[in-house]
């Protein structure tokens, strides 16, 4: 008995030498972070998984060196599951994640993947949930302070699309939309044909489909009939290979007319989409401020790891995982809840900035418990209440020679 | 077994039935293009010439890709009144051992028939080791209803093991079209509606002149009957399944040749269209699934003159309902003797 309560003692005593020499209370033992990456690696946007699978890899290889460097006992790993652009086999690979250990997640890619796995299972567990959707409807559904987004809700990607018809096509001309049938395209063709009206354009038609169906002949005669001067198209990979396809077999198609949103982004146009339909093409994503060391050294990085070319929302979803990690350095938790609560305090305005260049000094600092200001890849974040992001610059690119290239940046609100 | 249920084994059994139902059946079709000519030129009227001419170019070729791919059901649930929930499956796994062979070095049309080929003896082989079995245990028809949308499941997650989910393609042109005057017809489409009509008419004739054709309708009529009068079931069994898996092979690889991209979930969202061809058609009939699909993808396009495309299945398959309360026996099917 003696001897038990003894060791027992001892332990007591190593704790506590560890709670000094820490300077913290919570990360007394060393911290083990997994963040959950609910990767698209099939279905509808596979196109976006395998560079969002780096980006998170990336993440977490960053926030290592950098606690590292700074001394920290915590340590980052990456656990990855197929959402499959599937609400319910989102929901089942958000649930693998969770029993991985999972503290937060990032993706995934579409609305209703999000939808299911908030209500499923993140908003009751507390975990942040970082989707790469960017429908505007997951600003009204009740998250409970989990959701928030990197990337900017479509709103401002409408706003986005009229920019670039304007700069390459005009003012006041008339525009066919076609969208595939799901809640982004909905919402963004909505959107985007109050904002168009607004600047004196013309919408000649608002062509929807049915991702179902084996043949899209007659949908793309419709959206060639009246011969408009641009056509918006908001559609995944996997449907536009036909949908184009069957554009370009109206023989009235005009390929450097398209003006594509950002799910049809990609560094290489996929070889399964027909190269005529988007040959000259234009497109918005969004962008991050180039020019800044951040973005060079991002860029740099994602070159010497090899692998997949990088791709839109790339900084995006690394730039989540980085705050995931800040956040649970500051809470000295991996406990799911303690990190959501601490995400607005390391992007907090007027707090000292850090961006990844001196992130070791930005985990110094968390480590303290005062808020600081990440400063990300893809700029700065000022959540709003809904877990929104108040970034509003897109990138405006076109295809040529099948490889994606950026014409210009356009800056919206 | 068509229109003339000519069959030896039961002519005896209701000559009249025979001759009824030899004049119901064409006057049912002629109801049928009777009604969508009038509606033709009704959707000319108000929405133009060419635009309907268009769409009606667009029904024909969504039509054919399922027409297609609904012979080879047709065949196996009118004769061995089997509900097939795996044939979808089969012409998913008919593109993707095109791929396989061209992957091994095959060039593209030897791969094609390599593919077939394939595609049959695995329909035989899921005869030997799931349907035999089956019968022999006297399954049920929920049992083996069960049994095909399993099997189903085994077929495309084998495909998806050794394939992978992502999307892939055939490589074909499919952005060339031939121009009749203002209107647009893929040429890869216009290939699969040929061959389409092609296999319609060669299985239905094959199905009527040939023995083993005949075989198979005695067979569908009264199996029993046609045990006793000779016929070696057992083959007959074999050779439907090896013809309806040669056709689900070739209606798989035109389709994933034509639409031009393809996941192994394919024949999943194509199943339902095939039944509903099979059924509209009239079930065991050659001609039926493929005019079947055509009434079927006709009604889709053209309901795209009048409503948003997004409506264009929920209206397809309205009008199927509809015209299933005029004919519940399908077009050219027969109407149920009482044994």
């Amino acid at each position: 008995m003696s001897w038990r309560i003894e060791r027992l003692g001892g332990w007591a005593a190593v704790s506590a030498i560890a709670f000094v020499v820490s300077g913290h209370g919570a990360s007394a033992e060393s911290l083990d972070l997994k963040i959950g990456a609910l990767l698209e690696a099939s279905g509808p946007l596979s196109e976006i998984g395998p560079p969002a699978e780096k980006a998170t890899n990336l993440a977490a290889e960053v926030a290592n060196k950098a606690a590292k460097d700074a001394g920290a006992t915590i340590k980052v790993g990456v656990v990855t599951a197929d959402a499959q652009g599937d609400p319910q086999a989102a929901l089942s690979a958000a649930r693998t994640l969770v029993d991985k250990g999972a503290s937060c997640i990032l993706g995934p890619g579409t609305t209703p993947e999000s939808i299911s796995v908030l209500n499923g299972i993140t908003m009751q567990r507390k975990i942040t949930l970082w989707p790469l959707a960017s429908s505007t409807r997951l600003r009204t559904v009740k998250d409970d302070g989990t959701i928030y987004r990197t990337v900017a809700a479509d709103d401002l990607q409408s706003k986005a699309l009229v920019q670039a018809i304007e700069n390459h096509v005009g003012k006041g001309k008339s525009v066919a939309i076609v969208f595939r049938n799901e809640p982004y395209g909905d919402a963004l063709s909505k959107s985007f044909t109050t904002d168009w009206k607004a600047t004196g354009g013309t919408i000649t038609t608002t062509v929807s489909f049915d991702p179902q169906q084996q043949s899209f002949d007659s949908e793309a005669g419709q959206v060639v009939a009246d011969n408009p001067d641009a056509y918006v198209v908001i559609d995944y990979p996997e449907t536009y290979a036909k949908f184009g396809a069957a554009l370009v077999r109206t023989g009235k198609f005009d390929a450097k007319k398209v003006f594509v949103a950002d799910a049809l982004s990609f560094a290489n146009v996929p070889e399964n989409i027909p190269a005529e339909a988007l040959e000259g093409a234009y497109g918005v994503a969004g962008g991050s401020p180039t020019g800044t060391e951040t973005y060079k050294l991002f860029n740099k990085l994602w070159d010497e790891a090899g692998g997949v070319a990088n791709a839109s929302y790339t900084a995006n979803t690394f730039d989540a995982g980085i705050l995931c990690f800040l956040a649970a350095v500051q809470a000295g938790s991996t406990e799911p809840g303690a990190i959501r609560d601490k995400i607005r305090s390391v992007t907090q305005d007027g707090a000292p900035q850090f961006t990844i260049a001196n992130l070791s000094e930005a985990v110094k600092a968390a480590e303290t418990g005062k808020p600081i200001d990440y400063v990300g890849v893809s700029g700065l974040f000022r959540f709003k209440d809904n877990g929104d992001p108040s970034t509003s610059l897109y990138d405006v690119f076109q295809y040529k020679g099948g490889k994606q290239v950026k014409v210009e940046q356009v800056n919206v609100k | 077994m068509s229109a003339t249920p000519t069959v030896r084994a039961s002519a005896a059994e209701d000559d009249a039935s025979a001759v009824r139902s030899r004049l119901a059946s064409p006057s049912r079709l002629t109801v049928l293009v009777a009604v969508m000519a009038v509606v033709f030129c009704l959707l000319a009227a108000l929405f133009g010439l060419v635009p309907t001419a268009q769409a009606t170019i667009n029904g024909f070729v969504a039509g054919s890709y399922t027409g297609l791919g609904a012979i080879g059901l047709t065949l196996v649930l009118g004769i061995l009144k089997l509900v097939n929930f795996a044939h979808g499956d089969l012409l998913v796994a008919g593109a993707y051992f095109t791929i396989l062979f061209a992957w091994l070095g095959l060039p593209l049309p030897l791969a094609m028939l390599g593919a077939m080929v394939a595609t049959a003896a695995l329909a035989l082989v899921t005869e030997k080791i799931v349907w035999q079995p089956l019968r022999q245990a006297k399954a049920g028809t929920l049992q083996l209803f069960l049994s095909a949308i399993g099997l189903g499941l085994v077929i495309r997650f084998s495909v998806q093991f050794f394939a992978g989910s992502q999307v892939r393609t055939l490589g074909a042109n499919v952005v060339d079209s031939i121009a009749l005057g203002p209107l647009r017809l893929g040429t890869l489409q216009a290939v699969a509606l040929l061959v389409g009509l092609a296999a319609m008419l060669l299985v239905g004739l094959a199905l009527r002149f040939t023995g083993i054709g005949k075989e198979m309708r005695a067979f569908a009529d009264n199996r029993a009957l046609a045990e006793v009068s000779g016929i070696d079931t057992q083959h007959v069994i074999n050779m439907t399944w090896i013809v309806s898996g040669f056709l689900a092979g070739l209606a798989g690889i035109l389709y994933a040749t034509a639409i031009g991209s393809f996941n192994p979930n394919f024949g999943l969202t194509l199943l339902l269209s095939l039944f509903a061809a099979t059924v509209l058609g009239g079930i065991g009939n050659a001609y039926g699934a493929l005019v079947g699909g055509l009434v079927i993808g006709l009604s889709q396009e053209w309901s795209t003159l009048m409503f948003n495309a997004r409506w264009k299945p929920a209206v397809g398959f309205a009008l199927l309902i509809l015209m299933l309360l005029f004919m519940p026996q399908g077009i050219f099917g027969r109407k149920k003797r009482g044994s």
